[in-house]
């Protein structure tokens, strides 16, 4: 029902979104993954017509939307990556607000809200000022505040950035229900790989404004069916063994965190001996050698090079 | 439009620092002033009524017959004795005093009473007067004599006051020197001419009642009622500007509201905070300081009229400095606005003081700044409640406000489309 063609900002020296293609069917539950900087918000910006394309389209059931921005801004609730609220207001002014933007009034207004908080699990406190809400219920009160006018598909930028444990359960949660049991159609940004993996079917994953790979999450994986992914603790770290790992015939891509080494390897590939001799040689103990499926974090290092957090 | 105008005042209700700067502090301005400078202003004579003590030490009717006695033995021509003893019956400095104290423009603020010395004394000490004036011993005939033929000793009167620095004191000082200067001028007149003297002695005064009658109070009240009427502009451009940084106001694009209902709403918040404004400032300075004698209606709905316009020019302002904010993306302008513009708006719009003694150039400035006229109808309207007279003031208010908002609507980012 959404798609662009070609989508394209360039800003003065960078170019934001390059070329980019995504297609949302009704219902689905999309995934916009990359790190920070790829061009997601700029992109979903286009997409939620505040920001106009320097080339490319928006379309929406068919028609481009760049023209006549009504029937998208109708039909979309777009939760921003930051908090889009009135901090001096409460969340029940706020939401009354935008309601009233949005043609509701009186009882249908009122029940509206109720549902919305009730949704996002707020309902006991939406009379406190939003700035003395945590971060966490800023950032349901936003979900809030888009689901106001009933819109058919939810964009989410970021929506779980600084954010507790809790909230960020309570949002994930709310958001599956809402694309499992009501239909919501979900394109849901993140650079967190776990939630993208956790909520959506489809997943874009994004690196410097473009798409790099595309496909449901079994797709994007098997990207990788050929290789296995091996995360190695050692006791301490050791720059100079890693390195030394890195290099091992076969290695395909190597990351380094703290005490551990992760290794992409072709299937079957003789590591352990290598592994232990060198290991020797520096002194070095092994801890723990696991064997892992793929993530999408690993297609994402496996594509890139990089990790998606740096 | 309800829903942008309820949001707006609730937001401005929330914010305490921008509500001290709208109304806290141009009524702690309108106090401090409005006492500290009481006095400068004519108006200002109201406040100044006086108990005085006339002490006349000599005897006045004796002083005049004596003198009229020397006339008969000069010798002179029958026609010119009869002249001069007229002269000095009617030119007696101290009817000329008390009739110049009791005339009409100060018979209002000035009672005078004679006493002995001694009473007069003991009244100032108890402070049931505020001033004695001493007629000394021999002041008549020293003033005659003077008058009459030109003797170089002049008459001598004597100010005691119970406080050297009141107001009071300076214009009793003012009016006893007019009246010394007087009896000398009418001296050398009836001296030249010989002939019975005029004794209208009025013109001294009419140097000071001739200002404008507006009390410090009423002038600070309006000067900065429509000073800090400006700062509703600034403060409603940057809430303009927190919208647009917290991109609630994409939320409100999102809405698909036309965009110029947007700016519309803006102007017409500002409107009404300022006539909420206007409406407070001059209750509380009606109230508190009885700065408005006039309670009728017509003198009332002349003040609504003109709070009207300026309220709409303001509504117009915010629109511009709104629609500025918004296109620079930065809170620039109302900072620079609030930070410098309005005090020198006000500075050449007269509501420090008056303009009377300013370069022309300056003045017609002051002229065409909403704040200014603002205040010039205003006084008009307390000096003379006469609509014609508000014409001028207002057309030009209304002209301004007409090119404010259509720059507003040049400038503003009509984001409407995917832009
Ligand atoms: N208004 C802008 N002007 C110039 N450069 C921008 C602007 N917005 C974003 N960018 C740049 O475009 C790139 C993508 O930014 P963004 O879309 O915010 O990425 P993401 O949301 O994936 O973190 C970044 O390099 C950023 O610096
Ligand atoms: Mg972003």
């Amino acid at each position: 029902m959404l798609e662009t063609e070609q989508l394209t900002k360039k800003f003065k020296d960078t170019i934001a979104v390059d070329d980019v293609s995504l297609v949302l069917r009704q219902g689905e539950s999309v995934g916009l993954l990359g790190p920070n900087g790829a061009g997601k918000s700029t992109a979903i910006a286009m997409i939620s017509t505040l920001m106009k394309p320097s080339s490319g389209d928006v379309r929406l059931n068919g028609e481009s939307v760049l023209k006549k921005p009504g029937d998208m801004r109708r039909v979309l609730g777009v939760v921003p990556q930051k908090i889009a609220l009135y901090e001096e207001l409460s969340a029940y002014e706020n939401l009354k607000f935008f309601g009233r933007l949005y043609g509701l009034s009186g009882k249908k207004l009122e029940q509206r809200i109720d549902y919305v908080v009730e949704l996002v699990g707020l309902a006991d406190r939406k009379k406190e000022l939003v700035k003395n809400y945590s971060g966490g219920m800023q950032r349901r009160i936003n979900l809030a505040a888009a689901m106001m006018h009933e819109p058919e598909v939810l964009i989410m930028d970021e929506p779980t950035v600084g954010i507790d444990p809790q909230s960020r359960n309570h949002l994930l949660e709310t958001i599956r229900k809402l694309n499992r049991e009501e239909g919501m159609t979900v394109l849901y940004t993140s650079h967190y790989m776990e939630e993208v993996e956790k909520l959506c079917d489809r997943v874009y994953i994004m690196d410097h404004g473009k798409v790099i790979a595309e496909g449901t999450k079994e797709e994007l994986k098997a990207i990788l069916s050929d290789q296995e992914t091996v995360l190695i603790d050692f006791d301490q770290n050791y720059p100079e063994l890693f390195a030394k790992l890195s290099e091992i015939e076969g290695v395909q891509h190597a990351a380094a965190e703290e005490h551990s080494l992760k290794l992409i390897i072709p299937k079957g590939t003789r590591l352990l001996a290598a592994l232990f001799h060198e290991a020797e040689r520096y002194g070095a103990q092994v801890v723990n050698v696991n064997v892992q499926t793929p993530t999408l974090e690993d297609v994402f290092l496996r594509l890139t090079g990089r990790k998606l957090r740096d | 439009m309800g829903a942008f105008l309820i949001k707006d005042i609730m937001l401005l209700l929330r914010d305490r620092s921008e509500l001290l700067i709208l109304l806290a502090m141009p009524f702690l301005l309108i106090a401090i002033l409005g006492f500290s400078l009481r006095g400068i202003f004519s108006g200002d004579l109201e406040a100044l009524e006086m108990d005085i003590a006339l002490v006349s030490q000599g005897d006045e009717a004796q002083a005049v017959a004596s003198l009229q006695n020397e006339i008969e033995e000069m010798g002179l021509p029958p026609g010119e004795t009869q002249a001069l003893k007229q002269a000095a019956e009617s030119a007696s400095p101290q009817t000329m005093l008390v009739s110049l104290l009791e005339d009409e423009s100060l018979s209002e603020l000035v009672t005078i009473e004679r006493m002995s010395r001694a009473e007069a004394q003991e009244s100032l000490d108890e402070e049931t007067v505020d001033a004695v004036i001493t007629l000394p011993q021999g002041f008549t005939e020293d003033s005659l004599r003077n008058m009459l033929f030109g003797e170089s000793k002049s008459g001598e009167l004597e100010l005691l006051v119970a406080d050297l620095s009141s107001p009071q004191t300076d214009v009793l000082k003012s009016i006893l020197n007019e009246f010394v200067r007087t009896v000398n001028f009418e001296a050398s007149i009836s001296r030249l001419s010989g002939q019975q003297s005029a004794t209208e002695v009025s013109g001294g005064i009419e140097t000071i009642t001739a200002r404008q009658p507006i009390t410090s109070f009423q002038y600070y009240t309006i000067g900065m009622a429509v000073m800090f009427v400006l700062f509703v502009g600034s403060t409603i451009a940057r809430q303009a500007n927190l919208e647009q940084k917290q991109m609630v106001f994409d939320r409100i694009r999102l809405s698909n509201r036309p965009p110029l209902l947007y700016l519309s709403s803006k102007a017409i918040a500002a409107a009404a905070i300022v006539s909420v404004q206007l409406i407070l400032l001059f209750g509380l300075s009606a109230l508190l300081f009885q700065t408005f004698a006039a309670d009728s209606w017509a003198f009332w709905s002349g003040i609504a009229i003109i709070s009207i316009v300026l309220a709409l020019s303001v509504g117009c302002l915010a629109a511009l400095m709104v629609a500025i904010t918004l296109r620079l993306e930065s809170d620039a302008v109302p900072a620079i606005f609030s930070g410098g513009v309005i005090s020198l708006m006000a500075f050449v719009g007269g509501s420090f003081m008056p303009l009377d003694g300013m370069p022309e150039l300056l003045r017609a400035i002051g002229n065409w700044t909403p704040n200014g006229a603002a205040l010039s109808a205003y006084f008009s309207w307390l000096l003379e409640p006469e609509l014609s007279q508000l014409a001028g003031p207002l057309l030009r208010i209304a002209a301004v406000a007409v090119i404010f908002l259509l720059l507003a609507l040049a400038i503003f980012p009509r984001k409407g489309g995917a832009a």
